[in-house]
């Protein structure tokens, strides 16, 4: 013992400005050094193989410095359905910088790309992708997006499963401009009627709109069969053989499915995303965007139109390792590059930092990609039954004061709240009609009040759940289908919400949607990379935020009058 | 669809439901056009008739073809093939496709039973292909254990 008060050895005093910078919010995100023999590593690995491609008799033989005696079945099914085998030896002959100059060279075209991008391999894409640095992977994806206009995706979910919120947030939804609408449950036995009330909701907010419930794989395909969904994205894939098969599928099974659900006319995309192999604990010693790469080839060779990617569910991996949003951003330009619809990610809490998360958005936002979130929260992110997105309802004004700065469209807008109350209020009347011509459980007045003023699940009456539990079982038994939806909402009076379904439906019929990149525009044309192919040639071209969706994008909930400083523009 | 249809088609003429709704048929054999709210509320349309026909999973192939996209031609083409299988019957296939689910006896008898049955032998070629890859990489079921365990 001495005699001063001595301090506390193992502590030593900090600066007052480290207590600030402790105390941020970024400082609770989890970081990690990488780790390439494990995986955990995102495009720089001294494991990763070294590109090659034999081929034989019309036959790739070697890729990526194996033999096919070797092929794993990734391999396998990228040598024998992604890989162009006609052009293959001579576009990986290439040289990779020359590869890269002509993603960011606006003198060549995305037709001119593809030309050389459908024969190369896994390894040789990667070896691409890692000349590039951010700016340059977003000139590559604003180019090879393969729809021109770009649009925007939303997660519509609640916590209490209520059919209710979930009608009111996919009109709100709508109105303000998502072209996709999908929800998932908490409790999923709740699906038939929680499916139904987004299907109801986003044909209220706005004609076209398509919506979808992500489930297990078969559970998914039947709501699709019977037209209470439109599409489906919830199709995992993985980048390594052995966590292929720890998901319970492989190339051929899911190549069959994709073909099932065309088979029914039902758009489809495939997900995957960077981290996925290294978090289910068997990478194989690669780096995470070489196991994308092999994903969206996969994807690719069974002839799905789409890949959801850019990490998804698995963004803290490449968000807790050097250069891993770099790698994110590089697999969502890889898929476009396939020549794949990219629906971009931007879809899972990953940081605790504002800042952060806003960055993390940029390289998809400002280049613009097919959708660029994948599920953004049009609920509160307590709601999201996703386990939270990258953004939600409380970050609607910042997304469109940010497009507004930057004159980039990211599928959203400003709507007054008239309108959005009026959308609200119609949707939940619209499901209370819906729900007493099916017999279903009844939706009250006091609901239809609550969801019309409502923020989220909270703000709503209990529902009788085991009520709705039993009624949810009945839409199954019953066979109710989406033409038994048409039907109770136009007999109920909403013969505007009834035709826009019907609409949705009969494209079933076209196979318009299978198309690559589709979307129903709000007078229901679709609108594909076929009739919108992405025609970007340098400055002054391609999308261009202009015209009457630039002055509608001017709008935000409060801006100056020019003429009138004391007034704002409505 | 062996049967290809010879109509020429190109970018252009998609959408097909803005820019060729003719040629547009529900499997029942109405035209697109017949699928209105009035034959909704009167009965006259079921389930079935809002599904894809094969003969328009053959056109976006086409469409697909012309716009250099190959796999997802053939994608169409299988799934042409499957619009006459039953969902529950196209589930199962589906499940008998997952790793170790099925002995290559029973994937060959899968193939031909998409091959004779439902006159699908580009689905058939996909299952035998599955079959040869399964073999190698040890992803078929021991035999007996079909029905049984179902995943590793």
């Amino acid at each position: 013992m001495t005699a001063t008060q001595p301090r506390p050895s193992d502590q030593p005093r900090h600066s007052l400005r480290t207590d600030v910078l402790e105390a941020r919010p970024v400082n609770l995100d989890g970081f990690v050094e990488e780790w390439p023999e494990k995986g955990l590593v995102a495009m720089e690995s001294a494991f990763d193989p070294a590109p090659s491609v034999r081929v034989e008799d019309g036959r790739i033989v070697e890729l990526d410095g194996r033999q096919r005696a070797d092929f794993d079945f990734m391999d396998t099914f990228i040598a024998d359905h992604a890989i162009d085998v006609a052009s293959a030896e001579e576009s990986n002959a290439l040289p990779s910088a020359e590869i890269a100059r002509m993603l960011i060279d606006p003198r060549a075209s995305r037709d001119d790309v593809l030309a050389v991008t459908r024969g190369l391999t896994p390894a040789k894409v990667l070896d691409v992708l890692k000349l590039m640095n951010v700016v340059e992977i977003m000139q590559g994806m604003q180019k090879m997006r393969a729809r021109r206009t770009p649009a925007n995706q939303a997660h519509s979910t609640s916590a209490r499963d209520n059919p209710v919120q979930v009608a009111a947030d996919a009109a709100e939804g709508a109105l303000r401009g998502f072209a996709e609408l999908e929800t998932t449950l908490g409790v999923l036995r709740y699906a038939p009627l929680v499916a139904i009330a987004l299907q109801v909701g986003a044909q209220v907010g706005r004609g076209g709109v398509l919506t979808q419930c992500a489930l297990e794989e078969a559970t998914e395909l039947e709501l699709g069969m019977r037209g209470i969904t439109a599409y489906a994205e919830t199709i995992s894939i993985y980048g390594t053989e052995s966590v292929f098969i720890d998901g319970d599928d492989t190339p051929w099974s899911k190549a069959f499915l994709a073909s099932a659900y065309a088979s029914r006319g039902i758009k489809m995309r495939f997900t995957s995303g960077t981290g996925s192999e290294v978090q289910m604990g068997n990478a194989e010693g690669k780096s995470m965007l070489y196991l994308e790469i092999r994903c969206i080839l996969m994807a690719k060779g069974a002839g799905v139109q789409g890949l959801q990617n850019g990490s998804i569910s698995c963004i803290g991996v490449p968000g807790a390792v050097p250069g891993g949003l770099r790698a994110v951003a590089a697999e969502n330009l890889v898929a476009s590059m396939m020549d794949l619809e990219c629906a971009s990610g931007n879809d899972q809490s990953f940081s605790h930092s504002a800042m952060r998360r806003t960055a993390r958005m940029m390289p998809q936002l400002l280049p613009g990609t097919d959708f660029v979130c994948s599920g953004y929260s049009a609920v509160p992110n307590a709601d999201n039954m996703f386990a939270g997105s990258n953004f939600d309802t409380e970050d609607y004004d910042d997304w469109n004061t940010i497009q507004r700065d930057f004159q980039v469209d990211g599928g959203l807008r400003h709507v007054r709240e008239d309108e959005i109350l009026l959308a609200r209020s119609k949707a939940a009347r619209a499901l209370q009609a819906l729900f007493a011509y099916l017999d279903l459980p009844a939706v009250t007045d006091d609901e239809v009040e609550a969801a019309t003023y409502a923020n989220s699940s909270a703000d709503y009456p209990f529902r009788d759940v085991l009520a709705d539990l039993k009624g949810a079982q009945a839409v199954m038994d019953r066979g109710i289908t989406g033409l038994d939806i048409v039907k109770g909402l136009e007999s109920a009076g909403f013969h505007d919400v009834a035709e826009n379904l019907l609409t949705v439906l009969r494209q079933r019929v076209s196979g318009d949607l299978l198309q690559t990149s589709a979307v129903l525009t709000a007078d229901f044309t679709p609108l594909s990379a076929i009739n919108d192919p992405n025609d970007y040639a340098g400055p002054g071209t391609g999308y261009r935020l202009e015209g009457e969706r630039w002055a509608e994008l001017k709008k935000l909930r409060h801006v100056t009058s020019a003429t009138d400083p004391e007034s704002e523009v409505r | 669809m062996s049967a290809s249809l010879d109509t020429g088609l190109t970018r252009g003429d998609y959408p097909l439901s803005v820019n060729r709704p003719e040629l547009l048929r529900t499997p029942t054999g109405k035209p697109i056009t017949a699928l209105t709210m009035d034959a909704v509320v009167s009965g006259e349309l079921s389930a079935e008739d809002l599904r894809i026909a094969p003969e328009t999973l053959e056109l976006q192939a086409q469409l697909a073809d012309a716009s250099n996209r190959p796999q997802l031609a053939m994608n169409f083409r299988r799934a042409a093939e499957m619009c006459a299988i039953p969902d529950a019957e196209v589930l199962g296939m589906y499940n008998a496709l997952r790793p170790r689910a099925s002995t290559a006896a029973g994937l060959a008898a899968l193939a031909d039973r998409l091959e004779t049955t439902w006159s699908a032998p580009v689905c058939a070629g996909l299952v035998r292909e599955a079959a040869e890859v399964y073999a190698r990489r040890d992803l078929l079921a021991r035999a007996g254990a079909e029905d049984g365990e179902d995943t590793p």
